[in-house]
């Protein structure tokens, strides 16, 4: 498989007036095409400031983040899907599907017909013409979802997407996310903090840890899908990480 | 063999909705407050009556007052005697009524309480579209450009605590009585609050619509366009409300000192001088159901097709549908 995102000697300072934060040193990562990778740590590991340099929320202080063997620009086609809600109130399911399509300026029908077949995929068709607010947490993180892949990104960035849920909804949209990255063959970065989920969704699971973050270990995680979430070997990978978050001087 | 026990009735989800039965007491329930006050009133107005007279009508005499106001140059071209009571006015102009139609228009159209109402009605408005043109602009310029925020944020937060009548005489002195007066201290008075709430709108906008647009790549002006507008739109509306009310306050003060004519509240200081109690209660009745309406027709079908429809307010009295 080619190598799609290749990163190397990453460093990130946050260079605030009160302080200086070192978020990131020396992160090295190849991610190949088509890979579901997580990234997993206790919180201020970075794991986060990482997805948003890859968003192009955050600048790189040092080191380099290679797309398909090129520097990565601002504007490369990324779909990002937020911890929060982050669906415009505004606009219907299917418009809010539809707005990544508008701005890359795919005509009307087109992009209508695009929107309804993600919106299928996420499973929520009959609720296209509803606006956010009547839908339910999970049903809102499925748009999201069907928003961010729409207009056909690269790579899918997922921020403890589905953090704010019940455990019910989290593990239903887990399935949903393995069928759609199946499906679509897309390149998925998910940073998420529950260990369970990482192990359960990635083909590779980063851990960092902090102070500053740095990856002390990837895993690849080789199970067959659909994965057992109960299964003894399963559980041992889930405790091998957590001793990688937290035994270390 | 018996029978199979019987179940609940098939289920028919899509047979009409039962409206809720609404009892007598809950319809009239808003009215009962005024009617309480018109008791007190009438009470009232019945220990002073020897005291202060028609200084302090009786409901009935406001309630005819408004008629009068309303009918009075159509009463006196029939040559009817305005002193004869209200029904045999309504009598003689029903049944006894030697003028057409057109006439009829023609003299009801003359009646004084129709132009106040109308110069009222015109002024403030227009006045309050002037402001809130001129607000939202320098309100998203503020919001948008760190320039321009450091530019008005002290202008107006100094000049927004001052009461507009407090310039009101400057103004007379400046731009003369009449309209333009008028209308420059109202505008000037609902300006302030606007601008203010659209740049607090546009500096509080949820930041994760803007990464979420930016993720897609939308450029600045796509962003503001159908994100920041969007997305500040509950707190332009408020602004707006807030800058209708204060026109409102504004413009009433300021009809009085402007030496205009006809204005609801210019009516009012005039009618001091006459001491016609009658016909001040009748012009703030005016005044109230006027800036009610104002706000029912303004606001509320905007509100209803935008942010409560968007779930990003919740509609008036929503609470009782909570619980």
């Amino acid at each position: 498989m080619p190598t799609k995102i290749q990163i190397q000697n990453l460093r990130k300072v946050y260079d605030t007036p009160e302080r200086k934060v070192h978020a990131l040193e020396n992160v090295n990562i190849d991610i190949q095409d088509g890979e579901f990778i997580c990234l997993v740590g206790l919180s201020g590991c970075g794991k986060t400031t990482l997805l948003n340099i890859l968003a192009g929320f955050v600048e790189i202080t040092h080191g380099d983040v290679y797309m398909d063997g090129k520097p990565i620009t601002e504007d490369y086609d990324k779909g990002v899907v937020f911890q929060e809600y982050a669906l415009f109130p505004w606009l219907t399911a299917v418009q809010n599907v539809e707005y990544g399509m508008k701005i890359r300026n795919v005509p009307p029908d087109e992009r209508k017909r695009i929107a309804m077949e993600f919106l299928r995929l996420v499973r929520l068709e009959e609720f296209a013409d509803l606006f956010p607010h009547s839908l339910s947490g999970g049903m809102r993180q499925r748009v999201a979802v069907a928003r961010a892949l729409a207009f056909d990104p690269q790579v899918l960035l997922m921020d403890e997407p589905f953090g704010a849920l019940d455990a019910q909804t989290r593990e239903e949209l887990q399935d949903l996310t393995v069928d759609v990255w199946q499906k679509t063959k897309k390149t998925v970065i998910y940073v998420t903090h529950n260990l369970a989920e990482a192990v359960f969704l990635g083909n590779r699971v980063v851990v960092f840890i902090p102070n500053p973050g740095r990856i002390r270990e990837i895993l690849t995680i080789d199970f067959p899908r659909p994965r057992d979430a109960l299964a003894p070997e399963f559980i041992k990978t889930q405790r091998r990480i957590n001793e990688l978050i937290r035994d270390w001087k | 063999m018996a029978e199979a026990q019987a179940g609940p009735p098939p289920l028919n989800l899509d047979a009409p909705h039962k409206t809720p039965y609404v009892s007598i007491w809950m319809r009239i329930r808003p009215v009962y407050p005024f009617l309480l006050v018109i008791f007190i009133w009438q009470i009232t107005a019945w220990f002073l009556h020897d005291l202060m007279g028609d200084l302090f009508p009786y409901f009935g005499s406001i309630l005819f007052r408004g008629w009068e106001l309303i009918t009075g140059p159509l009463v006196k071209a029939m040559g009817v005697d305005v002193d004869t009571g209200f029904l045999t006015q309504l009598y003689a102009i029903i049944f006894k009524n030697p003028l057409g139609f057109i006439d009829q228009l023609k003299y009801l159209s003359d009646s004084p309480l129709l132009w106040h109402t109308l110069s009222t009605a015109w002024r403030l408005p227009f006045s309050f579209m002037i402001a809130s043109v001129i607000g939202v602009t320098v309100g998203i310029m503020m919001g948008r450009f760190a320039f321009w925020e450091g530019f008005f944020v002290p202008l107006l937060s100094v000049l927004l605590p001052i009461p507009a009548l407090a310039w009101t005489p400057i103004a007379v002195i400046w731009f003369g009585n009449g309209d333009q007066t008028v209308i420059l201290v109202t505008a000037f008075a609902s300006f302030l609050p606007i601008a203010m709430a659209v740049w607090t709108g546009v500096k509080t906008i949820n930041p994760v619509w803007i990464r979420a647009a930016q993720s897609m790549n939308a450029d600045k002006m796509t962003i503001f366009r159908t994100v920041v507008l969007p997305g500040s739109l509950p707190m332009i509306l408020s602004g707006m409300r807030i800058g209708l009310a204060r026109a409102w306050r504004a413009g009433v003060g300021a009809e009085a000192f402007a030496g205009i004519r006809w204005g609801l509240s210019a009516g009012i200081f005039d009618a001091q001088e006459y001491l016609d109690t009658a016909f001040m209660m009748v012009a703030i009745a005016v005044l109230g159901i006027f800036g009610y309406l104002l706000e029912k027709v303004l606001f509320q079908p905007i509100e209803t097709r935008t942010i409560i429809k968007w779930g990003m307010m919740e509609e008036m009295g929503g609470q009782d549908k909570k619980v």
